[in-house]
């Protein structure tokens, strides 16, 4: 995001971006959420190794969200590749967000990510 | 290591890409063979290109199979020094004279508007196409090797060619196994 509005070098937006630190990437996340430029989040890439999931489950997760990616491993193991943008948008319908709130889960005990969980999917701290 | 790649002029790097041996291990623990078709979609390649032209962008953003951001023109105000002049141009004295004229005309009439206080993102529509700019991309493997086998073709355009040529080079340093194992099939 802050690449697409400043003529700086590579180098230059790098060493911003690590000077200002935390509270910068925060505002810069805040600002795409609330603008709704979901766009900015397709470059965060997730693969998760799924188990115990059914095909009519991964199917209907498939259909309804074009932009996940799964393939099948053995017996009801799965890879599910995801951008986060697409995990907004399965926290965001009811269809998905069981699955979302397993993801995010996850993602929180790996300790990955925690500016953006916190901003994009708060309202679960609160919820639970 | 240093990812970024320097050909000429354009500067691509790759700022993220999918833990192969990662994958690779889940894989071995779930007992299943390594098959480089089935990581094609779960490998995944985020870089950042600077100082290709617009004529590049718009033939890169045809395959649609990837995510980008690019530079806003909207935002970013353009500069006469930041354009690329093709090499058919810039090897014939006549054909150079006449593009450095006509740049020189096009950038007067922008910066003579902005300067009458028309926004950037009207007076942008004057550049040419031959801007430099840069932008974001993330694409899975699969749309990378699809990208790299249409241009690098001959018959695709020199910058493009370029560009296709450096981002195979980088994915492959970095997932060898996949590409060389596509490539041997």
């Amino acid at each position: 995001m802050r690449r697409c509005y400043s003529t700086k070098t590579i180098e230059e937006i790098e060493s911003e971006l690590e000077q200002k630190g935390a509270e910068y990437w925060k505002y810069l996340l805040t600002k795409a959420m609330q603008d709704k430029s979901l766009d900015v989040l397709e470059h965060f890439t997730l693969t998760l190794l799924v188990e115990g999931a059914s095909e009519p489950d991964v199917g209907g997760l498939v259909r309804r969200f074009p932009y996940l990616r799964a393939t099948h491993l053995k017996d009801t193991d799965w890879l599910l590749t995801m951008n986060a943008r697409t995990l907004v948008e399965l926290w965001r319908d009811p269809h998905g967000k069981d699955f979302a709130r397993l993801v995010i889960s996850e993602l929180d005990g790996r300790g990955v990510s925690p500016i953006f969980n916190e901003l994009a999917f708060g309202e679960r701290v609160h919820a639970s | 290591m240093n990812w970024l790649s320097v050909r000429g002029y354009m500067r691509v790097k790759l700022l993220y890409h999918t833990d192969l041996d990662a994958l690779k291990r889940v894989l071995v623990h779930k007992g299943v063979p390594f098959d480089p078709e089935v990581l094609l979609d779960h490998v995944v390649y985020m870089f950042e290109i600077e100082d290709c032209s617009r004529v590049t962008t718009h033939q890169l953003v045809r395959h649609r199979a990837a995510s980008y951001d690019q530079e806003s023109q909207r935002f970013s105000a353009a500069t006469k020094e930041g354009v690329i002049v093709p090499p058919n141009v810039l090897s014939n004295e006549e054909a150079y004279k006449a593009y450095d004229e006509a740049l020189k005309t096009v950038y007067s009439a922008y910066e003579k508007m902005i300067g009458a206080g028309v926004p950037k993102e009207d007076a942008r529509y004057i550049l040419p196409s031959s801007i430099k700019t840069k932008l974001v991309m993330t694409l899975s493997a699969r749309s990378l090797m699809h990208m790299v086998w249409q241009r690098t073709a001959l018959q695709a355009q020199w910058e493009i060619r370029e560009l296709a040529t450096t981002l195979q080079s980088l994915a492959r340093d970095v997932t060898p196994d996949l590409w060389i194992k596509i490539i041997e099939r």
